[in-house]
């Protein structure tokens, strides 16, 4: 052979070796194609409908009320210095009777937009302003225009793609939910023939799970011994389950392993116990449903250590009927996200290793409805059609990640609500997998591609 | 002649030709019927009139149904809503004496209370020696598999 061909074969023989997929623990094709950007990422879905006027735009009372007041609510998050008069945000003055007098200390020294990177003019750009709309878009990158509740989504969720393509645990996807409403618990993993609960994410709401119906339903279970008892169990339910597993028809578990299905419960046994020590971890302020959901998520991050965690926030969504409320809870989900941070970085093996991701699901109305609170301050929905439910934000900071940079405005957008999907898959080195199936949003691109 | 006539008659009637076949069956197993999903409402329903012989209340339910909503592996927490009754005074379940004096009443009795139905042969014979060949088998460890197994999560 001469030194030509032998040269044209070994190349061909090489492109072949490096191009050929290989098959996966799970049984799937095509592996990871480029290195992990980090190995833990936690996506907040600073949910509930945020206007970005109170947001990003940092308006506080001016446009929305009659008082010509601005200042920055979110100043663990965001640049920009508080409001100097009516305060109302904080936490109440209960000597003197007065509401949200006391404004929360910061947690975080330096705010996340100087370490990380804010796209403050992002679009929900497809559907109605629904929560579960944005929920889904936030989770699976494609927007669900015609989809009604106590639906799966129809397309996967991260959950799914990464299970399937990068070859994670069940253990390794958590979408730890503020509560059982608004279809949370149906978040977890799409209808999707293709992927389905076989790739699905685990799911908790803690308040739920730990609340009173966990309280009569499940505390204090009996402890069974997971190498004896347990494996009698096991193999009396392998013989009873044989020909329902061969069909199909199975109690829609998460395919956890039995090691994982036991980690679980141990976890759900030692938050109870936590908890009736009163030692669960909480934010320093935890006066909403929001803050012990972040709490509790920190929990699941200390125990379980997943490389994916979503958590979804919605106490702002009392915005609907008290402004003054929803300034509140803007306020303490600022404060439980400054929380959040701080401890991932205190956990052994996801400091410095974690991206987190911080979107709201979708805007508000840039008008109010007529409803007054105590305040006179008018309040505020999120309407079908009211262009500025599509105004949002989009906040990355992590490993890898450009510190103190801004992309886009208000004259140029940048982003969009789809895009988290991708950009985590970016972030796990599976993008190109996830873009080719084809079934994100035709607008869904990482962020790491708009910056 | 009339016997020569008959004979000759006789002779010429063509003798039905018959194949017998055999009708094609599908076999398919006891509990093949049962292919549909309960809710979470008629599973936690009869899993627990199953293990208390008592209807549950309308708020228990209620707050059983939104604990189980409440964690996303079904079978992770079905498993601690029993290992839960487990724990109960209330719940009625045979001795292991009685399991092990008469195994095969109480393997009948089980595969009636939950899967309403007799067990095959097959099944019989697999739990008896199941039961006879591990000393470690209690009537709670196998009524809890019963609970959580998947016909029992059918209908």
């Amino acid at each position: 052979m001469d030194r030509r061909k032998f040269i044209k074969r070994s190349a061909l023989a090489a492109g072949g070796v490096i191009g050929m997929p290989y098959i996966l623990p799970s049984g799937l094709l095509n592996a990871q194609t480029s290195p992990a950007m980090s190995e833990h990422v936690v996506f907040v879905l600073f949910a509930g409908g945020v206007r970005q006027q109170e947001a990003v735009l940092k308006r506080y009372l001016a446009g929305s009320q009659n008082e010509n007041i601005e200042g920055n609510i979110m100043y663990n998050m965001l640049e920009g210095e508080p409001p100097e008069d009516k305060i109302a945000y904080g936490r109440d003055d209960i000597q003197n009777n007065i509401i949200g007098a006391h404004p929360i200390d910061r947690i975080q020294e330096t705010t996340l937009e100087k370490q990380g990177v804010l796209f403050p003019e992002v679009r929900f750009s497809r559907g109605g302003a629904g929560h579960f709309n944005g929920l889904a878009t936030g989770v699976s990158g494609s927007y669900y225009i015609t989809q009604g509740l106590r639906n799966r989504p129809a397309h996967p969720t991260i959950f799914e793609y990464l299970r399937r393509h990068a070859g994670f645990k069940a253990t390794d996807c958590w979408f730890v939910g503020v509560g059982i409403g608004g279809s949370r618990p149906l978040l977890n993993f799409s209808d999707h023939p293709d992927y389905g609960r076989r790739y699905g994410g685990n799911f908790i709401a803690p308040l739920t799970t730990f609340g009173s119906p966990g309280e009569k339903h499940f505390m204090d279970f009996k402890n069974y011994h997971p190498e004896t008892d347990w494996e009698i169990i096991r193999e009396i339910r392998t013989f009873l389950n044989n020909n329902y597993v061969a069909e199909g028809l199975e109690i829609p578990h998460l395919y956890n392993a039995p090691e994982e299905e036991n980690e679980i419960r141990e976890f759900v046994r030692i938050m109870f116990e936590k908890k009736k020590q009163n030692n669960v971890i909480l934010p320093p302020v935890n006066d909403n449903r929001d803050l012990k959901t972040l709490g509790y998520a920190v929990e699941v991050l200390r125990y379980f250590k997943p490389k994916m965690l979503v958590v979804d926030l919605s106490d702002i969504d009392v915005c609907h009927g008290d402004f003054t409320a929803y300034l509140k809870n803007l306020h303490r989900a600022d404060h439980g996200v400054g929380f959040l941070w701080r401890e991932i970085q205190r956990i052994t093996g996801m400091q410095d290793n974690t991206t987190m991701i911080v979107m709201p699901e979708h805007g508000r109305d840039m008008d109010p409805n007529p409803i007054q609170d105590l305040n006179d301050w008018y309040a505020y929905d999120h309407s079908a059609g009211n262009v500025n439910t599509r105004r949002i934000f989009t906040m990355m900071v992590g490993p890898g990640i450009d510190s103190d940079l801004k992309v886009g405005g208000p004259d140029n957008p940048i982003g969009d609500a789809s895009d988290i999907t991708p950009t985590i898959a970016d972030i796990f080195g599976i993008k190109q997998q996830v873009m080719s199936t084809g079934l994100l949003d035709v607008n869904a691109r990482s962020l790491f591609d708009r910056i | 002649m009339c016997c020569i006539i008959l004979l000759a008659g006789q002779s010429c009637q063509q003798e039905d030709y018959v194949v017998f076949e055999i009708e094609e069956q599908t076999i398919l197993p006891i509990n093949s019927e049962k292919n549909k999903d309960k809710s979470n409402v008629q599973y936690i329903s009869i899993l627990y009139t199953n293990m208390f012989r008592k209807a549950m209340s309308p708020n228990d339910m209620l707050d059983a149904l939104h604990a189980i909503e409440s964690i996303g592996d079904k079978q992770v927490a079905f498993d601690i809503l029993v290992s839960k009754y487990m724990n109960s005074d209330e719940v009625v379940i045979p001795s292991d004496e009685e399991m092990r004096s008469d195994p095969e009443k109480f393997i009948r009795d089980t595969y009636k209370r939950f899967f309403v139905r007799q067990p095959t042969q097959a099944e019989l014979t697999w739990m008896i020696n199941y039961i006879n060949s591990r000393q470690d088998v209690s009537a709670e460890l196998m009524y809890f598999a019963f609970a959580t197994s998947n016909e029992h999560f059918h209908y």
